[in-house]
């Protein structure tokens, strides 16, 4: 599954010649895998108390995300989720969301 | 949240009073209130009892030498791919802390009772007097019939997103939402009088719902968990059975008054006398009775609502752990799922006795069943839970009742849906991994898997529009959208968004019996 996917990016790549080409279909795996689950795919529960990430703008997702993984914005829980992704997952996550109609 | 911080104020207001007490006083205390949040957040799901129920068992035994801080992490983060939500930001972290340490260090419990007047006490009113209800749907449908119920879960399994919300399927619009508290499990239809479904929750609540304006009537607490019902084919009686205690009850379908309420129990077929979950309950066109399975006892009961008494006839040595049923024949034949020898039971309502045991998948779950009549024959379709090397939809002659054919699918299956209309009989994958996304469809001819459709989310639960020109199905979790899609190209054609779909209910089964066979069938019966 894993191989499948870098064959995709890599497709993307070079499709658009390189550089920060976000590809929605990554993002939309690993946004199921990683924040879905708090917060929604286009909104989060009506009980829950996360903020919805659908539709929101994707710099500033991508800033807060970073933030979050750097821990120059503490939170115990987002520090923790988002320690493990990588530029490129973040690019994808939030172009993902960004795109999403909530 | 107010139920929250009401208790975080009787926590701190209890930590200043007890200062003076003595110690084991205060561990009472913190026991009762960490068990009356188990109660509030964890029950519906892991059971009252810590015996489990939709997910796992959780109680000294299960969670022996687990980690606290990898159970904290479940908790607070939910567990992917399956229904535990994140409690994060609902839980404080030391409520958290201290449930975990409560489930660590409490035994699974003894059948918690819920008698006959515990029933009667949790009967609710809302509408007074039903005569000020409208003479007809307050919305567009064009047939009753076209209503569509689903089960919305909620994220939470209770709470705003817990919900049956109805769809017109020829429009794929909403066109009510009646809210539950906790998640609604299954949706019955009156089959004597359209306006009204009768809704049972994860926590044992049936509500009986007005559909012609959209809103629960009244409601009644028929145990702690469990989701047997069924409803009697005059629209006179509901009979339901829980997980917790083990006990089964028939109400009046009027005023859910509770008439009389049966311990399930009996011999199981090793010979050791058991008290027993309640499986499902069904009632049939084709008499005045109730069957239901008891699951560990492995029995069939048949209950004769219109005697005197209610009296019983018991069908022993069905199988070992029944779960769930449908009905051929027009009614007169009952196939029944058995867990854990990996068959499906013929049972002969008519002679009130066991035919024939059928060889199914592993861990057989029929789901409603589906039945299909193809070249004269009638073959019925049964899903098979168990992820194991052999993962196939069971075919059945059952005119013959033998196999016709073992199809190989794509993982575990658990619920078949089919239509007299439609070509395809669609079944859910429920393996967890990618997989879960998808439902296969095997063509009612050849009976081979001829399409995968990708649904999204954790897919289950397919069901036809009455017309059969729509196929319905769940994204579930992680999906919070049911997806149709045109029963004939497999084009999604809508998507109705909402909080963790599951189970979903087309008011035209009442119409057909079990889903495939066409009404005439019903027809042939009277």
């Amino acid at each position: 599954m894993k191989m499948r996917h870098s064959v995709f990016m890599l497709a993307g790549l070079l499709a658009s010649g390189g550089g920060q080409a976000a590809s929605l279909y990554a993002g939309q795996a690993k946004a199921a895998a990683v924040c879905s689950q708090c917060h929604g795919i286009r909104n989060p529960s009506a009980d829950a108390p996360f903020p919805p990430l659908g539709g929101r703008d994707t710099e500033y997702l991508k800033t807060a995300i970073k933030q979050y993984r750097d821990k120059t914005r503490v939170s115990e829980i987002m520090n923790a989720i988002a320690g493990s992704l990588t530029d490129k997952d973040i690019n994808d996550i939030a172009h993902y969301y960004g795109s999403v109609k909530p | 949240m107010k139920k929250t911080i009401t208790r975080r104020l009787n926590q701190s207001l209890l930590a200043v009073s007890i200062t003076t007490l003595l110690s084991s006083g205060v561990a009472m205390a913190k026991s009762d209130d960490m068990h009356q949040l188990y109660e509030d957040n964890c029950a519906s799901c892991h059971g009252s009892d810590h015996g489990g129920y939709l997910a796992p068992a959780l109680n000294s035994e299960t969670l022996k030498g687990r980690s606290p801080t990898a159970l904290r992490t479940i908790v607070m983060a939910g567990s992917f791919d399956t229904l535990m939500p994140p409690f994060y930001g609902k839980l404080s972290d030391d409520e958290i802390r201290g449930v975990i340490k409560h489930l660590q260090a409490t035994p699974k419990q003894p059948n918690p009772a819920w008698t006959i007047d515990d029933m009667k006490k949790s009967l609710k009113v809302y509408v007074k007097d039903e005569s000020t209800l409208p003479a007809k749907p307050t919305f567009q449908i064009d047939n009753i019939d076209n209503l569509i119920g689903v089960a919305a879960r909620g994220k939470y399994g209770r709470g705003e997103g817990s919900r049956a919300i109805f769809i017109n399927s020829v429009t794929h619009q909403k066109v009510g939402e009646v809210p539950t508290g906790v998640a609604a499990h299954i949706i019955d239809f009156n089959p004597a009088n359209p306006r009204w479904a009768y809704v049972k929750t994860d926590t044992a609540e049936i509500f009986k719902v007005d559909l012609y304006s959209m809103q629960a009537v009244r409601s009644i607490k028929t145990g702690w968990n469990g989701p047997g019902m069924g409803v009697s084919r005059d629209g006179k009686y509901i009979m339901a059975g829980s997980f917790v205690p083990h006990n089964a009850v028939i109400l009046d379908a009027d005023t859910l008054e509770p008439l009389k309420t049966f311990e399930l129990e009996g011999i199981d077929p090793d010979g050791k006398m058991v008290s027993s979950d309640s499986g499902m309950i069904i009632g049939t066109p084709y008499a005045d009775i109730f069957a239901i399975a008891l699951e560990n006892a492995g029995q069939v009961w048949i209950v004769d609502y219109k005697k005197e008494g209610f009296p019983v006839t018991k069908i022993e040595k069905v199988g070992r752990h029944l779960h769930d049923a449908f009905l051929t024949h027009g009614g007169k034949k009952l196939m029944v799922a058995s867990y854990d020898d990996s068959i499906v039971a013929a049972i002969d309502l008519e002679e009130r006795k066991l035919i024939k045991q059928l060889p199914a998948g592993c861990v057989p779950h029929v789901g409603g069943g589906s039945a299909v009549v193809v070249d004269g024959r009638t073959l019925g379709f049964g899903t098979n839970f168990g992820d194991c090397d052999k993962m196939v939809v069971s075919v059945w002659d059952l005119d013959k009742m033998e196999v016709v054919k073992q199809i190989p699918v794509s993982g575990g299956t658990e619920s078949p849906a089919a239509h007299a209309n439609a070509p395809y009989v669609a079944v859910d994958i429920i393996s967890k991994d990618r997989r879960a996304r998808t439902v296969q469809l095997i063509d009612k001819k050849t009976l081979e898997v001829v399409k995968t459709l990708d649904v999204g989310g954790h897919a289950y639960f397919p069901e036809y529009s009455a017309d059969g020109k729509f196929l319905y199905i769940s994204a579930g979790y992680n999906g919070d959208e049911v997806v149709v899609y045109d029963s004939n190209t497999l084009q999604k054609v809508a998507s109705v968004p909402m909080e963790s779909p599951a189970g979903i209910f087309s008011r035209g089964r009442v119409k057909y019996m079990t889903r495939g066979l066409s009404p005439d069938e019903m027809e042939q019966s009277k």
